[in-house]
């Protein structure tokens, strides 16, 4: 039996990835299931997916709390979840990240790979969606599945997903990565903070959970709370935006999923502000403007 | 007070009125219908200051009461059978949010075949939405219990919607004297509410109703848990506090009628209570030792009660007017429950389904049926379909 932890955010295609383990673990005669644990539901929230792959039919219905491998899908997520939390001493973590497995910092000194994921999917996909091409890195560190078997069980899943073309494109972006992995040991100098989130007893928390804006030790909950929720950390691409172009249609406004734009300034002088600590790199305020005047850069 | 011949949905109504609601946002369906049309047009006349809505559905109706409710308001509505089923998804909501919604059930039959007659698979089915379930036996009781639903719905120990159950027709469209409170006396008894665990108010922010995560609503339905479990000591102090103002005693959770000496109990709820209180009558003069226990509440349910009772008696029959199938009446299923563990027999009697009147003859076989097992110590048949054709009782 062998345990796999994936992280991800909202949108970087964790839980394909955990399934996509799975089938191609399954192709070479395992039992493997493969399981997604969703926070709050919004594209770039830090998720949570697993796979469990073993010999036999696995009857174990649980979250997976100490996994001999972790994969992460995003390197940002390291500074800010303890990804390696419960992670097995003899156990290993998969990172995409451009730096090498001695510059990467888990709090925890075990055997870690690391591969540009990010680059790889921008050269395979045109796109930053990391989730096949760790798959590659995974195969190489671990060799517990076979290349051949991961390119297998992306078709399968992706392919039913997203069809066989781009399902292609990814199992490419899988066997790039496999070559691009380096393999060593990671650091383990800083400790994460444990918890961090606010539990209260039945009795403490508000009847019904109707809540008014309280200061817990864990931070604001309640309305205004976002306050807290620095969600600018999510993004890989950061709107700039051309006043020239602008007319101040407010479209973009209107449709961010994080209230990030403000509008500044009276009469003409009137322009707008992104607020890029909240901004999560989304681009739906790029998509929306209809003079062009928003651009989505690295 | 007053005494005035009235229905019990005009006693349902008027008691909404004596409660000063504020809000009421209802849809009519039969035999619920007249409730919200005395509310209207008491609205209309001036006679109570309510914002009235005639909402689209009773899913818009319960929407509405929840929101009205949330701000902090009296909030009042009546349905029946569907009307109720289409709320479904929608109480929930009033009962985990602790929003004390107060409305009267007439108990109605649920499609299908479709029918407009007495029977309790409408209110049965919702017991495990958070809403209190008080069943009534006759029109007094349903002003008097419509004016304390108010009342132990509010407790800040409490703080959860109730359904005030009255059998369709049989309550609803009969009329009977009725003494009427009253107002001063009401409004001593039941002061305006003032909540501060859900109100919203622009001025001072709160979030009800949030996504929650599973790291929350575990606790969460403890909390429903914990104050339905407190509502069993509210029903009583204010049924206490009810017979001490108002002279009626309805016995809190239950009401035991005869049942001193009794080898065979018959636990009733609704409407059939006073039929049978009849037949204990007879047989009690004829020397059988037979004796009544009106089952006022199903929710909270009064565990401690039953366990009293049946550790005085030799056997135990209770009265069902819904059935849940291959499984038994409802109220049957949870009286086995909190007598787990007691060795007499405990058997179930099905009757009136779909609005069939229960007769006398009905009633006696009841009691023959318990009185048998009481005597034999085990019963022949556990659960026991009375005026069924085709089904030997
Ligand atoms: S990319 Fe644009 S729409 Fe998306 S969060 Fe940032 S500002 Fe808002
Ligand atoms: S959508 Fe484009 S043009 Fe409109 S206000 Fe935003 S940036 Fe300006």
């Amino acid at each position: 039996m062998f345990e796999v932890r994936f992280h991800g955010r909202g949108g970087q295609g964790a839980v394909m990835a955990a399934q996509a383990l799975a089938s191609a673990a399954f192709q070479e005669g395992n039992y493997a299931v493969a399981f997604p644990y969703f926070g709050a539901e919004r594209r770039g929230a830090p998720v949570m997916a697993f796979t469990r792959v073993d010999k036999d039919k696995i009857f174990s219905k649980t979250l997976i709390y100490e996994p001999d491998y972790i994969v992460v899908l995003d390197d940002k997520l390291t500074g800010l979840v303890d990804v390696a939390d419960g992670l097995k001493d003899d156990g290993m973590a998969i990172i995409n990240s451009n730096a090498k497995p001695e510059d990467i910092e888990l709090g925890k000194s075990v055997k870690c790979a690391t591969v540009d994921a990010t680059t790889v999917a921008l050269e395979t996909l045109g796109q930053p969606i990391t989730n096949s091409a760790i798959l590659g890195a995974f195969a190489k560190a671990t060799g517990l599945v076979s290349i051949d078997s991961i390119v297998a069980g992306i078709m399968d899943i992706f392919g039913s997903r997203i069809g066989e073309k781009l399902a292609a494109k990814n199992a490419n972006a899988a066997k790039v990565a496999y070559e691009r992995t380096s393999v060593g040991t990671c650091k383990g100098t800083m400790t994460y903070e444990k918890g961090g989130k606010w539990l209260p007893d039945y009795k403490e928390l508000p009847l019904g959970l109707a809540t008014r804006p309280m200061k817990t030790p864990e931070g604001l909950v309640g309305p205004g709370s976002f306050v807290d929720n620095k969600t600018g950390s999510w993004k890989t691409f950061a709107p700039v935006h051309d006043p020239d172009k602008c007319i101040m249609c407010r479209m973009c406004w209107f449709y961010c999923p994080d209230g990030a734009i403000k509008e500044v300034g009276e009469g003409d002088a009137k322009t707008l502000e992104f607020h890029l600590e909240y901004c999560k790199g989304c681009g739906i305020c790029a998509n929306e403007c209809p003079k062009d005047a928003i651009k989505m850069e690295r | 007070m007053v005494k005035r011949v009235v229905t019990g949905n005009y006693a349902a109504a008027f008691a909404a009125m004596l409660a000063r609601v504020d809000v009421i946002a209802a849809y009519p369906i039969t035999p619920q219908t007249f409730i919200v049309e005395h509310l209207s047009e008491f609205v209309n006349d001036g006679l109570l200051d309510s914002a009235f809505m005639r909402c689209e559905s009773e899913h818009s109706a319960m929407s509405a009461c929840v929101a009205a409710s949330a701000t902090g308001v009296r909030t009042y509505t009546a349905t029946a059978s569907q009307g109720l089923a289409l709320m479904h998804e929608v109480l929930f909501i009033a009962g985990s949010a602790h929003l004390p919604v107060v409305m009267p059930v007439v108990n109605r039959t649920v499609a299908g075949p479709i029918g407009i007659w007495a029977e309790h698979n409408d209110t049965m089915p919702q017991r495990d939405t958070g809403w209190m379930q008080v069943y009534v036996e006759d029109n007094q009781e349903v002003m008097d219990m419509t004016i304390q639903a108010f009342k132990i719905a509010e407790d800040k120990r409490v703080l959860l919607p109730i359904m005030v159950c009255l059998d369709a027709f049989i309550l609803s469209h009969t009329v009977e004297p009725v003494d009427f409170p009253d107002q001063d006396k009401v409004d001593k008894f039941l002061p305006p509410y003032r909540p501060d665990h859900a109100v919203l108010d622009p001025k001072d922010p709160m979030i009800i109703g949030s996504f929650s995560p599973p790291e929350y609503i575990q606790e969460v339905r403890y909390q429903t848990d914990e104050t339905m479990r407190n509502a069993l000591e509210v029903v009583e102090e204010v049924n206490a506090e009810w017979a001490k103002e108002f002279g009626r005693d309805y016995g809190g959770l239950i009401e035991e009628y005869k049942t001193e000496g009794a080898d065979a109990i018959l636990i009733t709820l609704g409407t059939v209570t006073s039929t049978a209180r009849d037949i204990v009558d007879e047989y009690r003069a004829a020397g059988k030792k037979v004796g009544l226990v009106k089952l006022r509440f199903f929710r909270p349910y009064p565990t401690e009660a039953i366990r009293k009772v049946a550790s005085k008696c030799k056997a135990i029959g209770v009265y069902d007017r819904a059935v849940s199938f291959s499984a038994g009446g409802p109220s049957w299923i949870e009286a086995r429950n909190a007598l787990y563990g007691y060795t007499i027999p405990v058997i179930n009697v099905l009757a009136g389904l779909g609005g069939r009147d229960v007769t006398e003859p009905d009633i006696r076989l009841m009691f023959d049926k318990v009185l048998e097992a009481a005597e034999k110590g085990e019963a022949e048949n556990e659960i026991v379909w009375i005026g069924t054709r085709g089904v030997k009782p």
